[in-house]
């Protein structure tokens, strides 16, 4: 029985609590009442309000016992010491970057094992000697630190959808609204965790309640991002979470963008709001390539300048009687409008196939910008 | 110079119809892609049907229009509706995921929870509706009204077919006979 009491004292309080409680001449009891309350909220915040706590019904022991247990409790912390730098080893195993989600995974490795041995072993091509994953779980610190770099490209592989078990995470971390991994999650009371923007509106369009068990939720309006779980979809799935931060700057921007195009229509220094809505239409391409496509585009803006022709689009032939500063404008859209074509083909190029769909639908949007900014531009005439 | 300010603006309001009917609410662009959060959602639920439908079920877009699927549910054994094939339009509202789909039968059946012009009276379609559900779920639900008629309707307002739901809980045997000859007669 008080072994057993032990046993789980040892497994709720850090070793330092337990030495610091031993120096006070706590008994096990009271470090059994204080793990019940403290869980983990620092350990040495709590030591004062737990004593008093714990004097009122407790008849204080003897001070033999005490030491004696002070005594006995002391390799205790020591072995449990030599399991938490276990813990840290096989974090370092997994990866550096990804300690926070290391428990995780190495469920996914106890399960998927085999697996993993397997393409582990055949995605791991320039870096250094091949070294199996169950050889890196076996093997001691050094040996641990020196192949750090292939445990990263191993993990690495395993997160691009090489482990069986991703689709289970990918499942789990998907948002039930909109069915994508969650995108700056909020988790509600009930613990139940969606994207924030697919809560808000779930909450304005469909009532304040839980759209998976239907409980009150307070308040829409103040859904906080789970930043734990956040940071671990962005560790687990950096590619999705990109696309979708592209998407959601692509929309800022757009809305962004309304603004100097009304402008355009009312005032007349165009040249201004020309440079900054082209700043503005270079800078979402920050891939490997942007440099040159920068150039690329410079070259062929100095063209459109050169020779504005009309014929090009459906849009734009109905453009050329406008005048001067809707021709601006209409530079401007066509302008947009090449950059995506370009942005377009590099992509289905590309051999992912949601990525072309991406592009389409960036297309898409852009096609419904520059519309919109057309029913501006006449409706500025108009009135 | 006074009229011939407005007759531009005409000219030009004109055009702009002219392009918002050649727009066509996207039916100029390729179906398989959509801008709106609904469009997308509807795709993923698509591929996911595709994968792996439920039991005795099928679902997928009538024609280029993503909006408005056509599903198959095929009456259960142990039922009075074995053997029958129901067909079922399916109509996403463009708010998608916060606003339920549309669920109607094309196909006649003697059910007290669906009414004569085949319209579903299902909670989970109108109140209970929620953005976490999916369609797969809904033909699950629909599938297990085959099995339990909701003779109780929650929604006071919209009654079911009383005399089915009636006979169903006064007469069953009657009740199934019925059911199983409108399945023979319409289902097949």
């Amino acid at each position: 029985m008080v072994n057993d009491g032990d046993d789980k004292v040892e497994g709720l309080l850090s070793p330092k609590f337990r030495s610091v409680a031993a120096m006070a001449g706590w008994d096990e009891e009271a470090l059994l009442m204080a793990s019940l309350v403290v869980e983990d909220t620092p350990d040495r915040l709590p030591k004062q309000k737990k004593r008093s706590d714990l004097l009122h019904f407790k008849t204080p022991p003897t001070n033999s016992r005490r030491k004696r247990r002070a005594q006995k409790r002391s390799p205790a912390s020591i072995t449990a010491t030599v399991l938490d730098l276990d813990d840290q080893d096989t974090a370092k195993q997994e990866s550096e970057k990804k300690e926070a989600e290391s428990t995780s995974i190495e469920k996914l490795d106890k399960k998927g094992d085999e697996a993993l041995e397997e393409q582990g072993c055949s995605v791991v091509t320039s870096s250094t000697k091949n070294i199996e994953p169950k050889s890196i779980e076996k093997a001691d610190t050094k040996v641990a630190e020196a192949s750090e770099e292939q445990g990263c490209s191993v993990s690495s592989s395993s997160s691009s959808a090489a482990f069986p078990s991703i689709d289970r995470l990918r499942e789990e971390l998907s948002c039930a609204i909109c069915l994508e991994i969650c995108f700056e999650p909020s988790t509600t009371p009930c613990g139940h965790s969606f994207c924030k923007k697919c809560l808000r509106s779930a909450a304005d369009k469909c009532g304040k309640k839980c759209p998976k068990c239907r409980q009150l939720i307070s308040n829409g309006r103040s859904c906080t991002v789970n930043t734990v779980l956040w940071n671990t979809i962005q560790l687990l799935f950096p590619k999705e979470v990109e696309t979708r931060k592209a998407a959601a700057d692509l929309s800022s921007r757009e809305a962004k963008r309304q603004s100097p195009v009304r402008a355009v229509a009312t005032h007349s220094n165009i040249t201004s709001s020309r440079t900054t809505r082209v700043l503005l239409l270079n800078s979402p391409e920050s891939g490997p390539s942007s440099q040159e496509r920068r150039n690329s585009r410079a070259m062929r803006r100095q063209s459109a300048r050169a020779s504005v022709m009309p014929s090009r689009n459906r849009g734009i032939s109905t453009r050329g009687e406008l005048p001067s500063q809707d021709g601006d404008a209409a530079l401007a859209l066509r302008m947009q409008r090449e950059e995506f074509m370009e942005s377009f083909r590099t992509r289905s190029s590309a051999d992912e196939q949601y990525r072309s769909s991406l592009a389409l639908a960036r297309a898409n949007l852009r096609a419904m910008a520059s519309r919109a900014i057309n029913i501006r531009v006449r409706g500025g005439r108009g009135s | 110079m006074y009229s011939g300010a407005p007759s531009g603006g005409i000219a030009i309001g004109g055009g702009g119809g002219g392009g918002g009917r050649g727009r066509g609410g996207g039916r100029t662009w390729p179906s398989t892609t959509s801008v709106s959060t609904s469009g997308k959602r509807i795709q993923k639920e698509m591929t996911e049907l595709s994968m792996e439908a439920p039991p005795d079920c099928a679902a997928g877009p009538k024609g280029d229009n993503i909006y408005h699927w056509v599903a198959t549910l095929f009456g259960p054994p142990g039922t009075p509706y074995k053997g029958g094939i129901f067909f079922l339009d399916i109509t996403f509202p463009s708010d998608y995921p916060f606003k339920p789909p549309k669920v109607v039968f094309k196909t006649r059946i003697y059910h007290c929870n669906v009414d004569p012009s085949g319209n579903v009276s299902l909670d989970i379609l109108t109140e209970n509706w929620s953005p976490a559900l999916t369609i797969s779920k809904v033909l699950l639900a629909l599938r297990s009204m085959f099995t339990n008629p909701e003779t109780f309707p929650l929604l006071a307002d919209k009654p079911v077919v009383p005399g089915i739901a009636h006979l169903y809980l006064g007469d069953k045997a009657k009740h199934d006979e019925i059911a199983a000859q409108w399945t023979l007669r319409f289902a097949r």
